[in-house]
């Protein structure tokens, strides 16, 4: 009995050293692609670095109205954004090479399924950084607009409007993504409603005095009660 | 503006009057009666001048040639329709440009551009514009308005005094928006423009004029003219007034770097007239109202700030907007070096640039309050005398603007 429990331990160690060291040269080879893929990145980012600096990208993408793109970039540099996506890039296609080395049938149809993935996931990725850029665009735009009316809640007003277009971003790129796309559009519905909702209430309430004030200056107007204001800017 | 842009049937009309010494362009609107008293003075100048009149609105004006006036001819069809419905003067750069565009046609030797409605009669305006330009061939000639304490604010308290100090004169009212300009300086104009050097968004008569000419030492002269009647304020858009006014300074600015930071200090332009004094200089202004909007300002805006403004500057901002509004009072120096930064960050476009000019209203509200509060309070203190200080202190800060113009990373916190 006990040679027999024996010998069925002795023989699943092997199949699994055995295993084990049909791995082994699959591992090998990641770490190879990876290591490789590294260096061909930072090749790659360093020469394409070199030539948007020549180009002088950063000034450019200012000039063409880009600016807020700098912003949202790292060190608020557009070229190093770009050089930093192209080292990400590569390092996931060593990646995925090395884990196709492995030369199994499991491995090669989850790298297929991956490689479909991807243009999703590029996709989401775009959506959510045109999405964070309009969304601070827009709100700045508010924020400004509501300041220069004197409206005490710019801010609030400013936030809502930015947290709108966030949501819209991330529920289009969840959508794109195929996450759970009942809950993200049940979620989205209820999450984009209740912003507005507290925007209204927030804004109908702060506003009671601005439509009072406006309305009376209406009044004394037509009345000719109202000084004129002398100021005169140009 | 290209003449060859100019409609058909203004080129036959073009045609049939093939020259003239003077063009006057009136885009503002004015009375048959002060047509008729404009084509008089005009008549008075000296010379068998022959001129064109452009103008809009022909109802108030003979149809063709003046019968009283014979070597005065209406040329409606030159002037090209203001971009929009009730522009004032800065919404006007291309109807300014084709008056040029007809003075370079009618080979005329000067242009006139009466733009702005005037407290008293104004019919004189355009002759006395054009006096300088055909009998002391001066290149500019720019007005000098009698002032009310509270008009053309952001005229005294921005432009007039960061020209000055940027181009070493000192001009009143850099931006018109009446002016006597010689063909020399149109053609200047309009040839930068063609050949491209202008930038993408071409040049803008009234911010460009003033610096063309400084920069290329043209002579230029101030006429003192009467007070000015100028449009009433609009809460609501006042933002949208600074961002159109101080858009095209900023970019002529960025254009005439090399020229400005020669220039150390600045000297007087020969004034030609009378200075004429202002009656009923009594408004009062509302300060609790702009102290508000600054303090507003300073509380939403800091994140937008603090990409434009050194540390220094925004503490300063903060200890004045914990002021009450009884004390409240905006230091020259300070408001001379937010003037600045807000240049180079539009020269940088650390931000997008509308936004840019428009989060400096509540700054330019503060400065309004605080000027308020000095003129109100020392009533033997004259608009001047309040202005010639501040122009000091923009001069005084020049090396600020130039260093940071030159070293932009240097400041950055």
């Amino acid at each position: 009995m006990w040679q027999q429990i024996k010998e069925a331990l002795v023989l699943s160690t092997a199949k699994f050293l055995t295993k084990l060291a049909s791995l082994l040269p699959g591992l090998a080879a990641l770490i190879v692609a990876l290591f490789l893929s590294l260096i061909v990145g930072w090749i790659l980012a360093a020469i394409v670095r070199r030539i948007l600096i020549g180009l002088r990208f950063d000034e450019r993408m200012s000039q063409w109205g880009f600016a807020s793109f700098a912003e949202s970039a790292p060190m608020k540099s557009p070229t190093r954004l770009v050089s930093r996506s192209i080292v990400f890039i590569v390092v996931l296609a060593g990646f995925l090479i090395g884990v196709a080395a492995f030369d199994s049938a499991w491995t090669s149809l989850f790298v297929r399924s991956v490689l479909a993935y991807i243009p999703n996931i590029i996709g989401a990725t775009l959506v959510l950084f045109v999405g964070r850029l309009i969304a601070r665009f827009v709100a700045r735009s508010v924020l400004i607009g509501a300041v220069n009316l004197n409206l005490q809640y710019a801010r609030l007003l400013s936030e809502g409007v930015r947290w709108l277009v966030v949501v819209l971003a991330v529920a289009m790129a969840l959508e794109h993504l195929r996450i759970a796309p009942e809950i993200v559009e049940l979620a989205f519905g209820i999450l984009f409603g209740g912003i507005v909702f507290c925007m209204a209430l927030a804004v109908g309430l702060g506003s009671k005095d601005l439509v009072t004030k406006s309305l009376e200056r209406d009044v004394k107007k037509s009345a000719g009660q109202e000084l004129e204001d002398p100021l005169r800017h140009l | 503006m290209e003449t060859d842009a100019i409609p058909q049937p203004a080129e036959e009309e073009a045609q049939q009057i093939d020259s003239a010494d003077l063009v006057v362009g009136i885009l503002t609107e004015l009375g048959s009666d002060a047509i008729s008293r404009m084509c008089g003075s005009l008549q008075a100048l000296p010379g068998p001048a022959r001129i064109a009149i452009l103008q809009h609105d022909t109802r108030n004006g003979p149809a063709a040639t003046s019968p009283d006036a014979p070597s005065i001819f209406f040329v409606p069809s030159l002037l090209t329709n203001p971009d929009g419905p009730g522009a004032g003067p800065l919404g006007m750069a291309e109807t300014y440009k084709s008056v040029f565009a007809a003075g370079e046609k009618l080979q005329s030797r000067g242009c006139c551009i009466v733009a702005s409605k005037h407290e008293s009669s104004g019919a004189h305006w355009a002759s006395e514009l054009a006096r300088p330009l055909l009998e002391q061939n001066v290149d500019l000639v720019v007005p000098r308005y009698a002032q009310h304490r509270f008009d053309g604010l952001l005229n005294s308290g921005i432009i007039a005094p960061l020209i000055r100090s940027l181009y070493g004169r000192r001009l009143h009212n850099p931006m018109g928006p009446d002016f006597g300009v010689s063909r020399r300086l149109f053609q200047k104009l309009l040839g930068t423009e063609r050949s491209g050097k202008s930038g993408a968004n071409g040049f803008h008569p009234l911010a460009s004029l003033a610096p063309a000419a400084l920069c290329d030492n043209l002579s230029v002269a101030e006429v003192h003219f009467g007070a000015r009647v100028y449009p009433s304020p609009d809460w609501t858009n006042a933002s949208s007034i600074l961002a159109e006014a101080l858009g095209p300074v900023f970019v002529d600015m960025e254009r005439n770097a090399s020229c400005w930071q020669r220039t150390r200090v600045s000297s007087s332009v020969p004034a030609i007239g009378q200075a004429s004094r202002v009656l009923n200089d009594s408004g009062a202004v509302d300060i609790n109202r702009l102290v508000e909007s600054f303090q507003l300002g300073n509380r939403a805006l800091q994140e937008i700030w603090a990409l434009v403004l050194p540390p220094y500057t925004l503490l300063e901002l903060k200890k004045l907007s914990r002021r009450s509004v009884e004390q409240f009072r905006m230091p020259d120096v300070l408001w001379v070096r937010i003037v600045y930064d807000f240049a180079l960050a539009h020269r940088l476009r650390t931000i997008n640039r509308d936004h840019l000019l428009k989060s400096m209203t509540p700054l330019y509200l503060g400065w309004v309050a605080s000027y308020a509060r000095d003129v109100q309070a020392d009533e033997s203190m004259t608009p001047d005398q309040r202005f010639e200080r501040l122009a000091l202190a923009f001069e005084a800060e020049k090396p600020y603007l130039v260093s940071r113009w030159r070293w932009p990373d240097r400041f950055n916190p």
